[in-house]
């Protein structure tokens, strides 16, 4: 204690610096501040004197902790009693003429905040329609999808989801949690309708069990859920596929010839479904009864055959968990040696969570649609960091409404209110532009990124999201702008009080923050860009230019030599090789081979594929040991087999030639080596592919490959194909695809990611550039006297327009000093999604930084020189 | 019009603004109740009864002088208006006819 001061002067400091007392301060409304102080030093005193200094400190924490309750924090009166309308009505019209008087910098405003919001709409449509994948099912959270887990050689776990089909009848029959258990098939075969003279051709063919229909919520237009595919002979159309098939006939009920290779079934269509929502992964034209196979060729019981999807709908009440339990060892039980697990995985999460990493969920889809959300996200801050500048800068401008306003009378929560209103204004004109925006744009953007997105303007849902965006949008543009310029000071201001114009510390932050994003997005457009590039230049290893394939359909098995050399004398076609699937599809794969001295150990799974003869010759690919198999010269090579170098070195054999190679009991001996090519996944490393010979048989053999004549004109040459193929196949249309096309495909979603990343950091950038235009022209315009007195006293032009440029650069070289490693980390991670990847060069970040700076010197050069050439006159003379 | 009722603390609260005068002020009203009812109350509860009251009309308040006691902070002294008044009364009156409804003791015993 502090000789000489009385105690209750202690108390007094004592209390009025207790946290406690400090923060309620905060909070308290000044006009009872003072009354409820004194009470608590009152007490204070006296219980000090009765129970003790330490007592009476932990009571008096505790009574001021216990005034931060609403009856108190909320009698901020002035709060309550000025929101009458006719004041908002005045703040708008005030609002609407400040922004009718500055045309250019309302512009600035609301286009900057209306790009923003633009962008943010359409990716924000994105994100919802991918968040709203598969959630539409009735019961939905009861559906689980069955996945199996393996422990791989490596002590890795690998996870997949086909399942055999005997798996859900086993499921439906033995296990009482469950309601329905339905197996999917969507096997990859071609299959000729025929309604009439109308003939359509799939390549796909969907198999369900007669209760797919009601576990999945794909709602019948036509036709009963329970009996729609109950009969072996009934097909389910979709719509639209039942329109092309039918035309304007009625559909139900009439009869479809459906055939595959020689066998030609009649079909009654007991069943239409409206047409699938696009946002199902669930993607089928037609559905088939599992019946039909079974009746013809007998149930499948074999545990061993991954084919189907199954799908399992839980009992209501019973826990998904203790059935996942339960049929964990089911494989197990039923194959002998068998290693899988069985798992049940929500339908619901199968969208966005559906990638495994050595066993345990680890996001997926899900990732992206964070960092399209988060883009979104960052579009409405540039933007809204735009309309704070810009209105803390103009501050000065509103100081005399400010100033008087105050001094008749306006507490400071009306000034807040006042300017939080005129940006709300600002940010709903906005939002009524970016609305009209995304309905015109919104159609090129489907475009752009492969999706058919609407907005729903009849759903509330959408609305009030459009609302609550405009209003946050307003609160988070108009807050601290409101709480700065309600917070200047009458006196200051009416004594011509000088404004801190440039060095607002926010201010910089803010466009620091704004210009570090955008060089983000900078760097991201030139690693995705360089990545997709690298990814499609890829040397896949074989030649995808003149080359075709098309499915052999019908007579075309049987009639094939005959049709080969059709072909070949055509002079259009130089070779022509069968296989078992298109060269950029997988058939399938199994980790069961063996070969001589395999450790037994060894589960890497190899590739499957079957060619028949010149696959060299047809497809490019270079045989680096041995040679390409040839029926001709030697008839041997029909158990022959052709494998890449990766299977090679997989099968550590150090002269592969001669060796045998045993799958499924069938031995094959190996002819030649070929130079690894990309089978599967452009981005991931080669994988090691047993090429089996023609000995695999005609069923497994379903597509040619033919390699056209380069020098003859290719659409003389598909006419004289298609002449030829249906010469031998008459009842088929002709159909084909170009290889380098379908490979093409497989770079959907790195085009999208491209195209997204590269418009919206254009936008990113350009709604920024707009706010430093905005800025810079209004600093300047207040440096103008300062500009004319320094040029008066000597200053060149030159010694001025470094002055200024370095003023509005310095915070952009601030976010590049800052933003650069987090620019590079986020590509980083990007880029450990590609086994097959680039590495990040160093002058990626530097050059990002150098057009970052050129363009922001382009936007402010003009005003900067400008202001540098005025003559000292025209802005000193009045005053 | 609907009548106003005021809840128990309200009420006692009320009271005591009537019963201490020109000294009634939250920390005295908080401490007159812990004295004479023993029942420990919250400074903060006495606060917020005491604006609620206010804004209802049935007290009103003016600013005391300051006093060395407090550190110069000064007192809020609260009065009750004559609409608190009849409201006390009205209530106090209400309670004794009830009261006389209840079976007294001695017809028991009698």
């Amino acid at each position: 204690m502090t000789p000489g001061r009385s105690s209750e002067e202690d108390s007094v400091t004592r209390v009025a610096r207790n946290w406690a007392v400090r923060m309620m301060r905060r909070v308290c409304p000044p006009s009872i501040y003072e009354e409820i102080e004194g009470d608590l030093i009152q007490r204070f005193e006296r219980e000090r004197a009765t129970l003790g200094e330490g007592t009476a400190r932990r009571r008096l924490t505790w009574s001021a902790i216990r005034f931060l309750r609403p009856g108190i924090v909320l009698r901020h009166q002035w709060n309550l009693n000025i929101t009458s309308p006719t004041m908002i009505f005045n703040y708008l019209t005030i609002a609407w003429r400040i922004m009718r008087r500055n045309t250019g910098y309302t512009v600035i405003n609301i286009l900057g905040l209306a790009l923003g919001m633009t962008g943010a709409l359409l990716l924000g449509l994105w994100v919802t329609n991918e968040l709203s994948f598969d959630q539409f099912h009735q019961d939905g959270d009861r559906v689980h999808i069955v996945w199996n887990r393996e422990k791989q050689q490596g002590g890795d776990v690998s996870c997949w989801s086909a399942t055999p089909r005997v798996l859900a009848t086993t499921l439906q029959s033995d296990y009482s949690a469950v309601e329905q258990a339905v197996s999917y098939a969507d096997y990859n075969d071609s299959y000729l309708f025929t309604v009439g003279d109308r003939h359509i051709l799939k390549n796909t063919a969907n198999f369900v069990d007669p209760g797919f229909l009601s576990v999945l919520s794909f709602p019948l237009i036509r036709g009963d859920v329970n009996t729609a595919l109950a009969d072996p002979n009934s097909i389910v159309l979709t719509e639209s596929f039942a329109r092309q098939l039918f035309g304007e006939h009625e559909a139900f009920g009439g009869e479809i010839t459906m055939a595959q290779g020689e066998y030609k079934i009649p079909f009654t269509v007991k069943g239409i479904l409206k047409d699938l929502p696009s946002n199902t992964d669930f993607h089928f034209d037609f559905l088939l009864p599992f019946s039909f196979i079974e009746k013809n060729f007998g149930r499948e019981t074999n545990w061993s055959n991954n084919s189907v999807i199954t799908l399992v709908k839980v009992k209501g009440g019973v826990s998904a968990e203790s059935l996942g339990e339960q049929i964990r060892d089911l494989k197990k039980k039923n194959l002998k040696g068998e290693e899988t697990e069985l798992f049940l995985y929500a339908l619901e999460r199968n969208h966005l969570y559906s990638q495994f990493e050595n066993g345990v969920p680890s996001g997926g889809r899900i990732e992206i649609v964070r960092m399209i959300g988060l883009l979104a996200l960052i579009l409405v801050l540039i933007a809204c960091i735009n309309f704070i500048n810009l209105s803390t800068a103009r501050a000065s401008k509103r100081t005399k409404e400010i100033a008087v306003r105050k001094v008749t009378g306006a507490f400071r929560g009306a000034l807040v209110l006042q300017f939080l209103c005129e940006s709300i204004l600002v940010a709903l004109l906005a939002g009524i532009i970016s609305l009209g925006a995304v309905y015109f744009l919104l159609p090129a953007f489907n475009t752009l990124i492969q999706q058919s997105l609407r907005v729903e303007l009849t759903s509330m849902a959408f609305w009030l999201f459009l609302g609550i965006t405009v209003l946050i949008v307003g609160l988070l543009a108009g807050g601290y702008p409101a709480l700065y310029l309600s917070s200047l000071s009458p006196i200051n201001i009416f004594k011509g009080g000088w404004l801190e114009l440039g060095r607002n510390r926010i201010r910089s932050v803010l466009v620091v923050l704004q210009f570090g994003f955008a060089l983000t997005l900078i760097v991201s457009t030139f690693v995705v860009f360089k990545q997709t590039k690298f990814l499609q230049q890829r040397n896949i290893g074989y030649d995808r230019a003149n080359l075709i394939y098309q499915y052999l359909t019908g007579k075309l098995s049987v009639n094939f030599p005959a049709y080969r050399e059709a072909l070949l004398s055509t002079g259009f076609v130089t070779s022509v090789t069968c296989t078992s699937s298109p060269i950029t599809q997988r058939m399938s794969n199994t980790s069961g081979m063996k070969w001589r001295g395999k450790d037994p150990g060894n589960n890497t799974v190899i590739e499957r594929f079957a060619v028949d003869q010149h696959l060299s010759e047809t497809m490019g690919v270079q045989i680096v040991q041995g040679r390409d198999l040839d029926l001709v010269k030697f008839p041997s090579d029909s158990t022959g087999a052709l494998i890449n170098e990766a299977a090679a070195r997989v099968m550590k054999l150090d002269n592969p030639i001669g060796e045998i190679i045993e799958d499924s009991g069938q031995p094959w001996h190996i002819v030649g080596v070929v130079k690894d090519f990309v089978f599967t996944s452009p981005y991931r490393r080669v994988e090691p592919i047993v090429m089996q010979g023609a000995k695999v048989g005609a069923h497994m053999a379903g597509v040619v490959h033919l390699r056209l004549n380069g020098r003859r004109s290719i659409r003389e040459a598909i006419d004289a194909i298609s002449r030829v193929a249906i010469k031998h196949n008459p009842d088929y249309p002709f159909e084909y695809q170009f290889v380098d096309e379908e490979y093409a495909r497989k770079f959907a979603n790195e085009e999208t990611t491209l195209a997204i990343t590269t418009i919206f950091s254009g936008l990113a950038i350009f709604i920024g550039c707009l706010g430093l235009l905005g800025l810079s022209t209004y600093l300047i315009e207040a440096r103008m006297k300062e500009i004319g007195i320094r040029k008066v006293l000597g200053g060149t032009t030159v010694s001025i327009v470094r002055l200024l440029t370095h003023h509005s650069l310095r915070p952009i070289v601030w976010a590049i000093v800052l933003f650069s490693p987090l620019a590079w980390w986020a590509m980083h991670w990007w880029l450990q999604s590609y086994e097959y990847r680039i590495h990040i060069t160093w002058w990626i970040i530097p050059m990002a930084a150098l057009l970052l700076l050129l363009m922001a010197m382009t936007t402010i050069t003009f005003q900067i020189y400008k202001a540098a050439n005025i003559n000292p006159t025209a802005t000193l003379k009045a005053e | 019009m609907a009548r106003e009722f005021l809840g128990e603390f309200e009420e006692l609260v009320l009271t005591m603004v009537a019963a201490l005068r020109e000294d009634a002020y939250g920390a005295a009203i908080a401490d007159e109740i812990q004295i004479r009812l023993s029942r420990d109350v919250n400074l903060s509860a006495v606060h917020v009864t005491l604006y609620r009251l206010e804004d209802k009309g049935y007290i009103k308040s003016s600013m005391g002088g300051a006093t060395k006691e407090r550190g110069g902070r000064r007192k809020r002294i609260f009065s009750i208006t004559s609409a608190g008044m009849a409201t006390l009364k009205a209530m106090r009156e209400a309670r004794i006819d009830l009261w006389k409804l209840v079976p007294q003791l001695k017809l028991i015993v009698g």
